[in-house]
């Protein structure tokens, strides 16, 4: 009698589609087993069309490609192979390539139709798992979410422009020609300013201009536009955001290339999230917004799915946060009048970053100009505390720590914020540093961006010392990694006895601290940390290598973080319990941490000398 | 055998590939360290044919003769229960030198194994001796020392040895389990060893 591994059974029992079905299906597929050791080397005399196996992963990592070499999926430990064949009759096409070499569980195909036909379950396993892979070969090819494609792929037409001496009429003329709503006007091949139909009906007509005058009169200066790299989603919110139709594409060289319209937009967008932000910044009462806040959670995991790149996930979040926050504050004003003086409402940490989650909560403040008078500084106390209060009936929680607009603290003038900030540079207590570490990362969200321009230039302005350097790196490299000598994950418990590793305080955050140190030496003033390590490029504080290895890591802990929230089953947040990880995912996520610990070792040595 | 036909199969042996004999990987349960005074619990093996472990072939033999099992239920998991369900040592030896007839033997560590076995056959007059014997214990020191490594107290047990070539982690000290890992370690062994072919056996031995 043929006696049972105990071993194989139990891994077995722990694959789908065997877990459901009766033990004795798990018995006979054992029976019938074979185990081959497949490396690079050996590889080729294993996979023969003339003899179609089903083949199971049960350790190392494979590629697995299609005729023409492109990746179809990553194997790794549990995953199936090989069962197109089996189920179509046709020869194999796609290729194997060795990534790790392991050992593959191998199913004749006698043993694999006897199971197909006795277990119906088994039979739509395979079924479907082919009809998914199908699909997802045919899905890559198609491109994904159309908001991830480029400005540049969107715009048709050619750039239509005028000189600004060009007359009213001839404007009109060559719209008429070229069947556009808008022109671009350039000076020296650089754009001066916009004219659209509306302007030639609210400014010309309306005001009965004489439409032999120069367009210069009639443009808008200044436009808003948007380079040709960028995504459409970024310039859908531009266009929300600001309430613009018309947005002019400039190349590199700030080139004029052509102009995208709300219209070009709406016609490829089908149901989108985006679409919300505008909803919010066209509500007409605080009901309303309350509302449409509810939406976010149900658009955002349907938005998750579709979307690749899942660090948009964070900055639609902020999006629209901004958007309630902004549409909030003009909703206050219309109701109890406008603001007194200019000011500037601004966002830290995570919103200002762009990577705020579901569960982020609020951190924002209010810049008030010099000389604001205690009855000014009344109408603004008024109009923190009520956004605030706000913000958090729309599900944004109000911030435990108090930096709130609703905090006499956190509305001050320019240089009364100054002064802050200075204090926390010059005595870098731990206390200051926590504050450091919060209120540099900055966003100007809604009132004058002017105020905050100047806000931002007196920032750059604060001496910062060696010491405070120091004592930020110092501050860093008191957080680890959950790494052991060997390897290891370091696994933390609760109280419930779940043992997890925190991806965001043990690992996004201190890819956060690491790059805010550097943007800072460097004078870099934007908060996002992707966007600052592009910016650190031009600086010569890190290598490209260590660059692209800091986003590498981020955008994977990240990914692996929000896909948690998503999907998670009672741990803390954040956190995740590395045994449910594939192990391939197990061998990224390790990778990742050692890059984030050298990261940290280089920072201490730069900023501290070591001296840790 | 004259010395025609050795020198035959010594030159075919010069030859041979792992993939090209069939081998049976075999792993004891035993009450002791010592072929003179502790007996044979149980034995567990599993055949590899052209370079594929075929689970098919495994079986796991109790002899029910043991007199002594001490403080080994410990270690190997089999008690006077299981015993009762066996066969005699005469059956288990039976079968296994029915099955080791044209084939390798393979063991980690195989002078405890053997020095066994051995033992065993004499006493029941079967005539018995393996083709030729492998031991994955000893491939592997030879791999270490050919490195230039200098041999840790533990760096030979067959845990430590699969985790040189990534194998899963398994349950240990049961003997159809360390069967099935000692294959599973020769396979990869002969990968890391031999390249596109396999290694020739005389790289093994």
């Amino acid at each position: 009698m043929t006696a049972q591994v105990q071993d194989v059974l139990t891994f077995m029992q722990q694959q789908a589609p065997f877990g459901q079905l009766a033990y004795s299906a798990t018995d006979y597929f054992v029976e019938h087993l074979e185990i081959i050791y497949v490396s690079a080397q050996n590889q080729t005399q294993w996979f023969k069309s003339e003899q179609p196996h089903l083949y199971l992963v049960r350790s190392g990592h494979f590629d697995l490609r299609s005729e023409r070499g492109e990746l179809i999926t990553r194997l790794a430990e549990g995953d199936y192979f090989g069962y197109p064949s089996l189920l179509t009759g046709e020869p194999i096409s796609n290729q194997l390539e060795v990534v790790q070499a392991g050992l593959v569980y191998v199913l004749p195909q006698s043993a694999f139709d006897f199971l197909r036909h006795e277990y119906k379950p088994f039979e739509q396993y395979f079924v479907r798992a082919h009809a998914k892979r199908l699909l997802s070969s045919h899905y890559k090819e198609s491109a994904s979410g159309w908001s991830e494609h480029r400005v540049s792929e969107l715009m048709s037409r050619a750039a239509v422009t005028l000189t600004p001496l060009a007359s009213i009429q001839e404007a009109a003329k060559v719209m008429k020609k070229h069947r556009v709503s808008s022109i671009m006007v350039t000076e020296n091949d650089q754009l001066a300013g916009v004219v659209t139909d509306r302007d030639l009906r609210n400014r010309v007509l309306a005001e009965g201009l004489d439409p032999a005058r120069a367009i210069r009169e009639i443009m808008t200066v200044r436009p808003k536009y948007i380079y040709e790299n960028n995504r459409i989603f970024s310039a859908l919110h531009l266009m929300l955001k600001h309430n613009i139709h018309h947005l002019p594409v400039l190349n590199e060289d700030r080139t004029p290339m052509g102009m995208i319209t709300s219209t070009d937009l709406l016609r490829q967008q089908k149901s989108d999230p985006v679409q919300l932000i505008g909803r919010i910044y066209k509500a007409r009462s605080y009901g309303e917004v309350q509302q449409l806040a509810k939406e976010i959670p149900d658009l955002l995991s349907d938005f998750a799915n579709k979307i690749e790149d899942i660090s948009l996930i964070g900055q639609l979040l902020s999006g629209l946060s901004d958007a309630l926050t902004g549409r909030l504050i003009d909703l206050y004003q219309q109701q109890h009048g406008t603001a007194p003086t200019p000011f500037a409402w601004i966002c830290f940490g995570s919103q200002a970053r762009e990577e705020q989650t579901l569960h982020s909560d609020q951190d924002n403040g209010l810049l008030l100009p010099e000389g604001v008078t205690d009855e000014q500084r009344g109408y603004f106390a008024q109009l923190g505390g009520f956004v605030c209060q706000q913000l958090d009936e729309c599900g944004i929680r109000t911030c435990p720590g108090n930096i709130m607009a609703s905090n006499p603290q956190c509305r001050g003038t320019l240089s009364e914020w100054c002064d802050r900030f200075t204090t926390w540079t010059h005595a870098p207590t731990p206390h200051a540093m926590l504050n450091c570490k919060i209120y540099f990362d900055l966003r100007f969200i809604a009132g004058s961006d002017v105020l905050f321009g100047q806000f931002l230039h007196h920032l750059s302005e604060i001496p910062k010392n060696e010491l405070f350097y120091a004592a930020m790196a110092a501050d860093i490299n008191v957080n680890t990694v959950p790494i052991g000598l060997f390897q290891q994950f370091k696994l933390q418990q609760d109280k419930h006895k779940h043992k997890y590793l925190d991806l965001k305080k043990r690992g996004v955050v201190i890819i956060n601290d690491i790059v805010r140190l550097y943007a800072l030496q460097a004078g870099i003033s934007k908060p996002n940390t992707l966007q600052r390590l592009r910016a650190l490029k031009n600086h010569q504080v890190l290598s490209s290598e260590d660059i692209a290895n800091l986003q590498d890591c981020w955008r994977f802990l990240t990914q692996l973080r929000l896909r948690t929230q998503i999907d998670r089953e009672g741990l803390p947040e954040n956190c995740i319990n590395p045994e449910q990880l594939s192990s391939l995912e197990r061998h990224q996520l390790k990778e990742a941490f050692q890059l984030v610990k050298q990261a940290q070792q280089a920072c201490a040595f730069k900023f501290a000398r070591g001296s840790l | 055998m004259n010395w025609l036909t050795r020198l035959r199969n010594w030159h075919a042996y010069r030859h041979q590939r792992l993939a090209d004999v069939d081998l049976v990987v075999l792993d004891l349960e035993l009450t002791g360290l010592d072929p003179k005074r502790d007996e044979i619990v149980s034995a567990a093996w599993v055949e590899i044919r052209q370079g594929r472990i075929i689970l098919g072939t495994a079986r796991h033999v109790v002899n029910k003769e043991v007199r002594q099992l001490g403080q080994s239920p410990v270690i190997h998991g089999v008690d006077e229960r299981a015993l009762a369900l066996g066969c005699s040592l005469r059956t288990l030896l039976q079968q296994l030198a029915e099955v080791l007839e044209q084939s390798m033997l393979v063991c980690h560590n195989a002078i405890l194994d053997w020095g066994f076995l051995k033992r065993a056959f004499v006493q029941h007059e079967i005539v018995m001796r393996p083709e030729r014997i492998l031991d994955t214990m000893q491939i592997e020191r030879q791999r270490l020392l050919r490195q230039g490594q200098t041999l840790a107290a533990d760096c030979l047990t067959l845990s430590a040895c699969r985790q040189r070539y990534d194998l899963p982690s398994a349950c240990e000290h049961h003997a159809l389990s360390d069967a099935l890992s000692t294959a599973e370690l020769l396979l990869a062994q002969n990968s890391q060893l031999g390249g596109t072919q396999g290694a020739l056996l005389r790289q093994l031995t």
